[in-house]
């Protein structure tokens, strides 16, 4: 089995549809102790994908996925945007200018490149209560990983989910919420929760 | 609590200021696509050109500062949140005038974020543009960690400075050394006795109680004494100078430029009661002030409180500061 192009594009789908349902809570939990706008960001950028993947043209997955990242990426309202923009724009980085037909091997590096691009622009580690929480485990856990496409997006969606719960225990270091110091702790990343229901997403889509 | 602030949609805020802005400095800025502020002389220049990026809220900061002598563009995100990086791009291709961008960027995640993303974009593209980040709050980490410190007022005594520098016709790569050189003697030291409320959500940024001030953001404790009771004046004056002189290393017989800047609810008058008593500690110590502005360069909306900036100066730094400028908010 293998990620053809209606697959990509229902992968999003599901991944942008999952994001905008939770995305009351995902603004519940970043008003504890930051803008507390992670939500409104996220719709945003959900509905941003789900009006482009119907004008997906003649690009192939990488350019489309290029050119996706780059949109999101001007999304307003915080650090959601950019961040989500070079995920997304990650995805499709490792994979071949006209590769149609995504193996599992093409699967990892999709992973891989979403990580080789998120630590260009950040310095941020596991630990660190970010995004990165649940991106890191899960691009491990997808290397790492044997079987089926679909298999290999369960087993990261899961890393990802168990990556944002362990945020909780950490103190944040980065953006409004670092004053907050050992306040922090007990409360989840609201960044790394929604790259895990991404991720959640991305498998179910399939 | 209700927020009293004179507003219509909140998510018309920064489109209707830089609007406003715009139609009061009709002679010297027009907007641009993507909330860019542009110095209206930029087509006719031959000089290296500067050009920043921030989130709306902050004023005068970021865009009156937009003109003949500082800024060439300055791309203005939402309230208190940077803008995406195609329109930073955007915005350096536009300003460059075949001399070069210096890009001046304040340390904030999001401003980094964005910075570096535009970084990446420029480079691709074959973009020659250098980017200097500010990032001088002596409170929130120690020099060393310079990369933790957050920007505060000392972009626009930056912006001033290397403006002027682009002015006089020197390369990118002296434009940038100058800035950075500006950037590393400088540090400034916050103040608050009371937050603002953000003005889309009404959410109250800080609560600082009744009788309470705090220095710095009180993070590590290195900058001043964190959360204390109110003092006076002259008080707070001399734990935020002995600061600064402390964090910079000033030495009796230097020369240093001296603002204070009103975070938005306090008043002038506060502002000069505490300008008078920095001097008179510098005069005390044989430190000369040759460089000050003492008002609201840069605000946090109705916050109460004020940043205290200081840099070391030297004959060339004095002379950028001196030179002409035309801007919405500081002419010289």
């Amino acid at each position: 089995m293998t990620i053809d192009r209606a697959a990509v594009t229902a992968m999003l789908t599901s991944a942008a549809r999952l994001l905008a349902d939770d995305s009351d809570h995902l603004s519940q939990i970043d008003s504890r102790f930051g803008d507390g706008d992670h939500g409104i960001t996220i719709s945003k950028i959900s509905k941003l994908i789900l009006e482009r993947l119907p004008q997906w043209g003649d690009e192939s997955i990488h350019d489309f996925l290029d050119a996706l990242g780059m949109a999101v990426m001007e999304v307003k309202g915080g650090s959601a945007g950019p961040l989500y923009g070079t995920m997304i724009g990650g995805l499709g980085a490792q994979l071949g200018e006209e590769e149609t037909e995504l193996d599992s091997a093409a699967v990892k590096r999709m992973f891989s490149g979403c990580l080789a691009e998120m630590e260009d622009i950040t310095d941020a580690k596991v630990g660190d209560k970010t995004m990165m929480d649940a991106l890191i485990p899960a691009v491990e856990a997808a290397q790492a990983a044997e079987g089926s496409p679909k298999d290999i997006l369960d087993v990261a969606a899961a890393a990802a989910e168990a990556g944002a719960k362990a945020s909780e225990q950490f103190v944040s270091k980065y953006g409004r919420a670092r004053s907050y110091k050992e306040q922090t702790i007990g409360t989840p990343d609201a960044g790394a929760v929604s790259t895990a229901l991404f991720f959640r997403g991305l498998a179910q889509g399939l | 609590m209700k927020m009293k602030k004179f507003i219509n949609a909140p998510d018309a805020l920064t489109d209707e200021l830089l609007d406003g802005l715009v139609a009061a400095n009709r002679g010297l800025i027009h907007r641009g696509e993507e909330n860019m502020i542009i110095n209206n002389a930029l087509d006719n220049v031959d000089r290296v050109t500067i050009v920043t990026q921030g989130g709306s809220g902050h004023e005068p900061a970021i865009s009156g500062f937009v003109g003949e002598g500082m800024v060439d563009i300055s791309v203005v995100g939402d309230v208190f949140a940077a803008p995406g990086p195609q329109a930073c791009v955007d915005a350096i291709k536009l300003a460059d005038k075949g001399k070069g961008v210096l890009y001046i960027v304040l340390n904030h995640a999001g401003d980094m974020l964005t910075g570096n993303l535009t970084m990446k974009q420029c480079k691709k593209l074959g973009l020659n543009v250098v980017k200097v980040v500010t990032q001088e709050d002596v409170s929130n980490a120690p020099r060393e960690n310079a990369e933790d410190r957050r920007g505060l007022v000392g972009c626009i005594p930056t912006y001033k400075i290397a403006g002027a520098a682009a002015a006089e016709g020197k390369s990118l790569e002296e434009v940038a050394a100058i800035a950075q050189r500006f950037a590393d003697n400088m540090a400034t030291l916050a103040v608050a006795v009371r937050g603002a409320t953000h003005p889309s959500t009404g959410a109250a940024l800080a609560d600082l109680g009744e009788d309470d001030m705090e220095i710095g953001m009180g993070q590590h404790g290195e900058g001043g004494g964190g959360r204390q009771p109110m003092r006076s004046a002259d008080e707070t004056a001399e734990i935020m100078v002995n600061a600064l002189l402390k964090d910079i290393g000033i030495q009796s017989g230097e020369k240093v430029m001296l603002i204070i800047n009103g975070s938005g609810a306090t008043t002038l008058m506060e502002q000069l009661i505490i300008y008078r008593r920095c001097e008179q500690i510098l005069n005390e110590k044989g430190i000369e002030i040759v460089a000050n502005y003492v008002g609201e360069l840069l605000t946090v909306q109705e916050q109460a409180g004020f940043q205290m900036f200081m840099a070391r100066m030297d004959d060339e730094l004095l002379r950028l500061w001196n030179a002409p400028c035309r801007t919405p908010y500081l002419t010289k």
